[in-house]
């Protein structure tokens, strides 16, 4: 049985009995997840590859709905209502819980309108407003003083850390509750991926913050809470430390010691 | 000889047949450009430019009724096959995917591409010329522009899906429509690609002369009337160089090179945008 502890801050999203199954697959990818996502702070999902985490991330945004014949079960509690109705605004979803994916998505176009495309999208376009906005993004996302003098220039110009920060000041620009983070240094070397985890580490006191990762250290270093999933199960919910140091199941005590994955 | 003598000797004759089967190929291409080069560049004069077509011994004659005629059908047909081109490329790629109605429609494409274009001509002849009782420069552009919706489609198709799908992700992430997906972030992302098809497909069709004889016909004057019959460089050049006239032939001629280098020139701008493309990467 899967241990799930329970939360001391507010919830931001509330996973209850969660079950997802792809297009023409026969059994279903993730199975009864049950999990609370703090408000506030960064929750890490943890696991072998195929063990779901990523399914499960793109859950949140609906990213599933691009892809039509997958199927939701369950609930996911955001706000008191279930993002899961098929009568859900997506687009609306989609500017409250915005999304990094692991490799750099720069626009092809400027480093400004890559900022400006969310609010743009929104219908904003005060051009002090748009200015102002993408400057702080920028600035939040810790990229201001390498682009100042080149807003206008292409995006595709920029390496690919600073693609990836230019990704995450174009996902807080438009003021999101929750940023979804699928392995966003993956594709990163050593130094930009520190200067990534420090700014993740920085969002959360605006935003919740739900980070998939393939490395375990990376989990241990930003995260405060960690899930551990295994084959389309969530087997253990925990606080970071307590469960890198003392896993409560079996399984996630073999995982964090390298035995299998 | 050893075996591995024997291997380097083959490897040689392979060599030097395949070489020599290039050379001969592109021998003749060398031949008919040079010779149209040559006879081309000597029928050119000013008066190409000013006159329009007049009967045989007249000094005054020239070509501008054709090249007119020409830059109105092919500009008409790109008019026609560059939106429902791009357009049903954009369904393929964007909505239809891998559909079976999708994949008919690319099969049927392709088909199309390969279609005698006389075929397409006699067509448009059915469709238009006879139930408007005539001639007109309107049918010969859709004739061109249907020809041209194959290649510009299926190029279109291809760009598209160069385009990662990541990126469409991250566009529908920030809570964008699909419509707005497509066209900031695809259509942006395949921009280059779109536009070589685009040309590729006007110096296609501007090479044409079956499909205009059974619809803009020809006209041996200067006119800008759609309604009626048009001349274009590919059927004047026809009419000329069958002609007994050594004058007619000469025009026939420049004709020739001066369509034959907008169609290079064409070809060689889409090559360089794609290799602008490639190196900004």
């Amino acid at each position: 049985m899967a241990s799930i502890i329970d939360i001391k801050e507010e919830c931001a999203l509330h996973v209850r009995n969660f079950d997802f199954t792809y297009k023409g697959a026969s059994a279903p990818s993730l199975k009864k997840i049950t999990m609370p996502i703090a408000k506030n702070s960064i929750t890490a999902l943890i696991g072998p590859s195929g063990c779901g985490k990523t399914t499960l991330l793109r859950s949140f945004n609906r990213m599933h709905d691009l892809y039509p014949g997958n199927k939701y079960e369950g609930e996911i509690l955001f706000d008191g209502r279930n993002i899961l109705d098929p009568k859900e605004d997506l687009i609306h979803l989609r500017t409250r819980i915005g999304m990094i994916f692991q490799k750099p998505t720069a626009f092809p176009m400027s480093i400004y309108d890559n900022v400006a495309y969310g609010m743009r999208l929104q219908g904003i376009k005060n051009k002090t407003e748009l200015n102002d906005r993408v400057e702080k993004a920028l600035k939040d996302a810790a990229i201001w003083k390498e682009v100042s003098d080149r807003l206008k220039h292409d995006a595709d110009g920029l390496s690919g850390g600073q693609q990836q920060r230019l990704c995450i000041a174009r996902a807080i620009a438009v003021e999101p509750e929750v940023l979804l983070f699928d392995e966003p240094t993956s594709a990163l070397d050593p130094i930009s991926t520190q200067g990534i985890e420090k700014l993740i580490i920085e969002l959360k006191d605006r935003v919740s913050i739900i980070i998939v990762t393939h490395n375990m250290q990376q989990a241990a270093r930003v995260s405060d809470y960690t899930g551990f999933m295994y084959l389309g199960d969530l087997i253990e919910l925990g606080y970071t430390e307590e469960l890198f140091v003392t896993p409560k199941e079996k399984l996630t005590q073999e995982y964090i010691t390298g035995k299998f994955g | 000889m050893t075996a591995v003598q024997k291997r380097i000797f083959i490897n040689k004759l392979a060599l030097i047949f395949s070489t020599l089967s290039a050379v001969i190929a592109l021998a003749f291409l060398f031949w008919i450009l040079g010779i149209l080069v040559m006879k081309g560049v000597s029928a050119l004069n000013w008066n190409i430019f000013i006159y329009e077509g007049a009967p045989p011994g007249y000094a005054e004659s020239g070509l501008k009724h054709a090249l007119v005629g020409q830059l109105i059908l092919v500009g008409m047909a790109t008019g026609v096959g560059v939106p429902l081109g791009i357009l049903a490329g954009t369904y393929l790629s964007e909505y239809g995917k891998n559909s079976k109605l999708a994949n008919t429609i690319r099969d049927i494409s392709d088909i199309m591409m390969s279609a005698p274009s006389i075929v397409i001509g006699a067509f448009v002849y059915a469709v238009v010329v006879i139930p408007m009782g005539h001639f007109s420069a309107w049918a010969g552009a859709i004739a061109l522009g249907i020809m041209m919706i194959p290649i510009i489609l299926r190029t279109t198709d291809d760009m598209l899906q160069l385009v990662p799908g990541t990126l469409r992700e991250a566009a529908f992430a920030l809570g964008a429509p699909k419509y707005k997906v497509i066209m900031d972030v695809v259509y942006r992302g395949a921009k280059a690609g779109i536009l070589t098809g685009v040309l590729l497909g006007v110096a296609r069709v501007a090479g044409e002369t079956a499909p205009l004889l059974f619809t803009s016909f020809n006209d041996n004057f200067f006119t800008t009337d759609l309604n009626q019959a048009m001349p274009s460089l590919t059927v004047t050049m026809f009419n000329y160089a069958t002609s007994p006239y050594e004058d007619w032939q000469q025009l026939g001629w420049a004709a020739a090179f001066i369509l034959s280098m907008f169609i290079l020139g064409l070809n060689i701008l889409g090559r360089l945008i794609l290799l602008t493309r490639k190196k900004g990467k």
